[in-house]
């Protein structure tokens, strides 16, 4: 089983004007590198638009309808300071959702392992009716939202290890039990939301990390809060919300992260998944705004994915020839 | 150096430095810094009362990253007013405080200058410069040398 790339040209139409961080370039860095030898067994995938059905699961009619309206037919409209469209960014947005939906179709199908979503605009500050932080609509939110109504899934987790906290994501889904999500963000910077005490039903979990922070206080959290209840909740399926921007050289945070850091985390979040759902992951691009990081970072997560079943097997070999070995001594003794 | 012992702040303090409103956009504040040699410049009133001072620092402070946008905005922070992000209430000094114990204060506080205010009034401002030339000043031709075989 392979690792199904998705993306679509029109992700790199959405213009957000000159100098702007979240540019096309970024998707551009990530394809070139995803393009060379070592990643020629990923399996590339065109994406459908999304669907009304799909964006409704978490926004109103009326602010679909409100933001694609303000879709210039040239040049470009600011929303907020932060957040600008060009003629393609409706096609871009509807692009990115349709990605994610597809991922997710496809990896409850079993056509394959997991997926990795090559898309922008980014999507977890979108809130159900507010779009900012360069996001127009929520794509992990929507993706998890569609596992539920179309597959059939019980529990989805959502992984966000962005250094900004996806409040979008959080809206969405913090008033139901069947979505656990999962946050580390840089404290005190945008959105400025995502603090610990904010649990939802109990199906939130915010660890934020003081400016400063890298592997050291990753490895602490992952096993101290975040491996733990990411196994007791038992997700039919783990979606990441895959921003780089936590990576040393980021210029728009100040957390210290490096591509080892992202290589490893990912593989412990695909050790999770091998155990709690036969390996099933979405993973679904979010910010990274140092080009050659997030390129370097993007490839050693995309190569970890690629090698999930390899190393979930490798994993499942260990426990068998530890519990054989366990028999074997209580046999002797 | 008995001699700068004598000084007072107002021996050493610049007269009558240029002011800012609390309404002065910061962009003209950037505009200051960008013409003159100094690192703040004092807020006061129409009467002179000083209500805060407005570093360099104040301004870079103002573009650090925040929970306001993602990228800090900045045709926004400039339209901002200086009494955004001026430092309310600042340390003051009197013009007769000795001028070794302002010199005292600005290495304890690591600050490069502070306002001089008389009876709530702006009256001045000193700076590390003042201090130093005050210094110069005060050790030219006077100071006694001191000679390997002079009694300790």
């Amino acid at each position: 089983m392979t690792t199904l790339l998705y993306t679509h040209p029109a992700c790199l139409e959405h213009d957000t004007g000159f100098g702007h961080p979240e540019c096309p370039a970024r998707l551009t860095a990530i394809l070139n590198v995803l393009r060379t030898s070592p990643f020629a067994a990923l399996e590339w995938r065109d994406v459908p638009q999304a669907t009304p059905e799909q964006l409704t699961r978490i926004h109103p009619q009326t602010y679909v309808e409100r933001t694609l309206a303000r879709i210039p037919r040239q040049g470009n409209v600011a929303l907020d300071g932060d957040t600008i469209l060009s003629p393609q960014s409706g096609e871009a947005a509807l692009r990115a959702v349709g990605a994610v939906c597809a991922a997710v179709d496809a990896i409850m199908q079993r056509e394959a392992s997991n997926a990795f979503c090559a898309i922008r605009p980014p999507g977890h500050h979108a809130e159900p009716n507010q779009a900012m932080g360069f996001c127009l609509f929520a794509n992990a939110a929507i993706g998890a939202a569609h596992a539920r109504a179309v597959h059939g899934v019980e529990r989805v987790a959502i992984i966000d290890f962005d250094v900004h906290h996806g409040n979008g994501t959080q809206a969405a889904l913090e008033h139901d039990p069947a979505y656990l999500y999962i946050s580390t963000h840089q404290a005190y910077i945008y959105p400025g939301t995502g603090r610990r005490n904010d649990r939802g039903v109990g199906n939130i979990i915010n660890v934020p990390l003081l400016a400063g922070s890298g592997s050291t206080d990753l490895r602490h959290v992952w096993q101290h809060e975040i491996e733990p209840a990411l196994r007791d909740f038992r997700p039919g399926l783990i979606l990441i919300s895959a921003g780089f921007d936590a990576h040393h050289m980021d210029p728009l945070a100040e957390l210290n992260f490096s591509e080892d850091d992202y290589a490893w985390l990912t593989q412990q979040i695909l050790a999770v998944a091998a155990e709690c759902c036969e390996g099933r992951v979405v993973s679904i691009l979010e910010g990274g705004y140092s080009l050659p990081a997030l390129a370097a970072s993007v490839a050693v997560h995309v190569k970890a994915l690629m090698e999930a079943p390899r190393a979930a097997q490798r994993s499942l070999i260990k426990n068998i020839l530890q519990r054989q070995k366990a028999r074997k001594n209580a046999a002797g003794s | 150096m008995y001699e700068f012992l004598k000084y007072e702040v107002r021996d050493a303090m610049v007269t009558n430095p240029i002011t800012i409103g609390p309404q002065t956009p910061l962009k003209e504040v950037e505009e200051l810094f960008e013409n003159h040699d100094f690192n703040g410049v004092p807020v006061v009133d129409e009467q002179r009362h000083l209500l805060g001072i407005l570093t360099k620092f104040d301004l870079l402070k103002a573009f650090s990253l925040g929970a306001q946008a993602m990228v800090p905005n900045y045709d926004a922070i400039m339209e901002q007013p200086a009494e955004a992000i001026m430092t309310r209430d600042p340390v003051s000094v009197e013009p007769l405080l000795p001028l070794s114990r302002l010199l005292q204060k600005l290495v304890e506080l690591r600050t490069k200058s502070l306002p001089v205010v008389d009876d709530g009034l702006l009256v001045g401002i000193v700076a590390r410069e003042d201090v130093l030339k005050a210094l110069r000043r005060a050790t030219i031709k006077h100071e006694i040398p001191i000679h390997e075989d002079s009694p300790s």
